[in-house]
């Protein structure tokens, strides 16, 4: 037995080539699709920015793969949600803090007391902060900030990159307010599969009714669908909504249930709430994504 | 590679060793369900020394962990023992209220913490190179590599010392009673042996590739070998062999870890049951067509020996006469032929003194079932062997 191990443990080790860092440019990994799009927005191409989790990956649900040992194991610099976000990547980030590796939850970014809590933690947040365009002008800055001071030499182009990229907020932010303008208040509720429009509807007093909680693990029960049939039928809502990383099917149901009632819903188009949509694309980036959904959601509920 | 890499295949094959070992027993003992109910019903041990310690690194949990796992095992043996349902449907009683004490005790008080089902079943082996085991800030490799590399030095020890009493209980209660072991001790120790295992396992790769690992290599070795010893090395060389490939696998489609490895492990039994020399499927299969085959050849020549008149013995008349199908009777006049048992003299079929020969030793064989008499034909055919 003892031969076999030893042959073993060879074998690998004889196999291996140590990878060389290529090119001298620091290795900047991400998590979720929105913090990607920002990175790669602030540090251009002086930075190598790697995402672990693709478009339509739910963050709560993420798995790694191999290929993601080596992303992490290569890294320099990690910049991840934070807020629970990411489940137990967490940990494992909190963990690579004592291995030389500089890890950036963007989530420190904000005051704690303009978070919406969790209702039944304290000391829970509700980690969707990206949908609120001033907390990610904030999250901009921090994250400037940081790449400056780890990568000095190039913090100049990170600034000059962070002032266009807060302008192009500024901006964005002027165009949906105009839009969510011309819908009425008493229209502005907006049913989701999972709650992660909060920071949303705070922002722009919009009523935010998610079928199932915070998390997407937990499946929504026949009585929530039944109660959020009913209060469509109240409020008449005209539309509600899908994302693209929750699957359809509990909001199909929900429609269903209405019907029911002899009312009528339309789903109004798809949202993306936790994820971006795919590379290239124009949802494919956190203004584009924005758009999307603020266009979606005021050309059904008009 | 990557150091990274290293580290992950060598805590896979570390943790493929250590479940092997006490697998090939559970294996033997017909018991491998137990090891799916015990990575599920350490939970509320799990859960319970968290509340205790309040750490999730703590040792009290794989104690509190490994304790329950006993507990399970002492809970079937008891509701086995009213002989009211079998073993397995015990198992199946016992592990679910157990794992779902566990879940009820998380989501009543630790549910922001993260010892979730999720985490239970599926770990995740990609991170373990980044939990480091730290002495003053002195970096001695990946925790996990430290706690199975303890396991599986306490296992070894404990195989080597208590071989030969795990061997005679595990296949004779009664000589093991008889000679003073207790076969009861024994089958604590081991069941204790696999939960610790198991708890000491699931954190670095989750609880479904530690039962994969328990249960699979050790039924591929079974199906190669009767040897005990040899069980437990090929056991051991199917995990190993299985953590690295599937690694490598998971590398090649980027993909999770421990599900490639699973995936390999599944691939390499279906393998060996298909091909195994002695047990697999095809040679099964292929052992019971000869045997039919060599029953119809001792009929044919039993028919031969006890009819001389030349009209029974002509050869279209076989499958008149014995009632076969015209392939069936060439192929059996074909082995005849071909082992120079028969003479064929202008269609009329002879026995030759070498078919006599045989003809009258096997039904002597028959008659008496004395083994002695056969060995020179058993060579030739698998009708009297085993």
């Amino acid at each position: 037995m003892k031969k076999y191990i030893i042959v073993l443990v060879l074998a690998i080790f004889i196999g291996c080539k140590q990878e060389v860092k290529k090119n001298g440019k620091l290795q900047v990994v991400t998590t979720t699709t929105m913090i990607t799009d920002l990175v790669k927005n602030i540090v251009g191409t002086k930075m190598d920015v790697q995402g672990l989790m693709g478009a339509g990956v739910d963050p709560h649900l993420y798995k790694a793969s191999e290929g993601d040992v080596s992303k992490l194991f290569n890294a320099d610099v990690i910049v991840y949600n934070g807020l629970h976000l990411e489940g137990k990547l967490e940990d494992v980030f909190e963990k690579m803090r004592h291995q030389n590796k500089k890890t950036i939850a963007v989530s420190d970014a904000i005051d704690k007391s303009t978070l919406i809590g969790s209702e039944y933690f304290a000391s829970n947040y509700d980690p969707h902060i990206w949908f609120d365009i001033t907390n990610w002008e904030i999250i901009t800055k921090y994250v400037v900030a940081q790449l400056s001071e780890l990568d000095a030499k190039n913090a100049i182009s990170y600034k000059e990159n962070g002032v266009k990229y807060l302008a192009s907020l500024a901006s964005l932010k002027i165009t949906i307010a105009e839009q969510i303008n011309s819908l009425p208040v008493e229209k502005r509720i907006l049913v989701t599969a999972h709650d992660a429009f909060n920071y949303f509807g705070k922002a722009f007093q919009f009523n935010v009714v998610g079928l199932q909680g915070l998390s997407t693990a937990t499946e929504a029960g026949v009585k929530d669908v039944q109660k959020m049939a009913k209060f469509i039928e109240e409020h008449e809502v005209k539309a509600i909504f899908v994302e693209s990383s929750v699957p359809k099917r509990t909001v199909e149901a929900l429609q269903e249930a209405v019907k029911a009632k002899d009312k009528e819903v339309v789903i109004g188009g798809t949202l993306y709430s936790d994820a971006l949509g795919s590379a290239g694309t124009e949802e494919g980036t956190y203004i584009g994504m924005y758009t999307h959904n603020v266009k979606t959601i005021v050309d059904s509920l008009k | 590679m990557s150091s990274a890499q290293i580290e992950i295949q060598l805590i896979a094959s570390l943790v493929a060793i250590a479940c092997a070992i006490p697998g090939t027993f559970l294996v033997l003992r017909k018991m491998a369900l137990i090891s799916d109910a015990i990575s599920h019903s350490i939970l509320p041990g799990l859960v319970l020394g968290f509340f205790i310690t309040h750490d999730l690194g703590s040792p009290l949990l794989i104690v509190m962990a490994a304790i329950s796992g006993v507990v399970t095992v002492v809970l079937v043996e008891f509701i086995q023992k009213t002989r009211l349902v079998k073993e397995d449907t015990a198992i199946g009683l016992v592990f679910p209220a157990l794992f779902s004490i566990g879940v009820i005790l998380i989501a009543k008080n630790a549910n922001d913490v993260h010892l979730d089902t999720d985490v239970v079943l599926l770990g995740e082996l990609a991170f373990a190179p980044f939990d480091r085991f730290l002495i003053n800030g002195f970096d001695l490799g990946p925790k996990s590599l430290w706690i199975i590399g303890t396991i599986l030095l306490i296992s070894i020890t404990l195989l080597i010392a208590f071989f030969k009493e795990l061997k005679i209980s595990t296949f004779d209660v009664g000589l093991a009673t008889a000679l003073g072991f207790s076969p009861v001790i024994i089958h604590y120790g081991l069941m204790s042996v696999a939960s610790v295992t198991i708890v000491g396992a699931f954190d670095a790769v989750g609880a479904i590739l530690v039962v994969a690992l328990m249960i699979a290599p050790a039924a591929t070795a079974y199906l190669l070998t009767d040897n005990l010893k040899r069980m437990l090395v090929l056991s051991v060389f199917f995990g190993v062999f299985a953590a690295i490939a599937g690694y490598w696998f998971a590398h090649w489609l980027d993909a999770s870890i421990s599900g490639s490895m699973t995936t390999v492990l599944g691939i390499i039994f279906l393998f060996v049951y298909l091909f195994a020399p002695k047990r697999g499927l095809i040679s099964v299969l292929y052992r019971n067509k000869q045997q039919q085959v060599e029953v119809s050849l001792l009929t044919f020549l039993l028919h031969l020996n006890n009819h001389k008149e030349v009209n029974e013995r002509h050869i279209n008349h076989l499958h008149e006469h014995i009632n076969w199908r015209r392939v069936q009777s060439k192929s059996v006049v074909d082995l005849a032929l071909k082992n120079n048992m028969i003479t064929i003299d202008d269609s009329i079929i002879s026995l030759t003194e070498k078919g006599k020969n045989f003809t009258d030793k096997a039904i002597d064989y028959i008659i008496t079932n004395d083994d002695s008499k056969i060995e020179s034909i058993k060579e030739d055919f698998f009708l009297f062997r085993g």
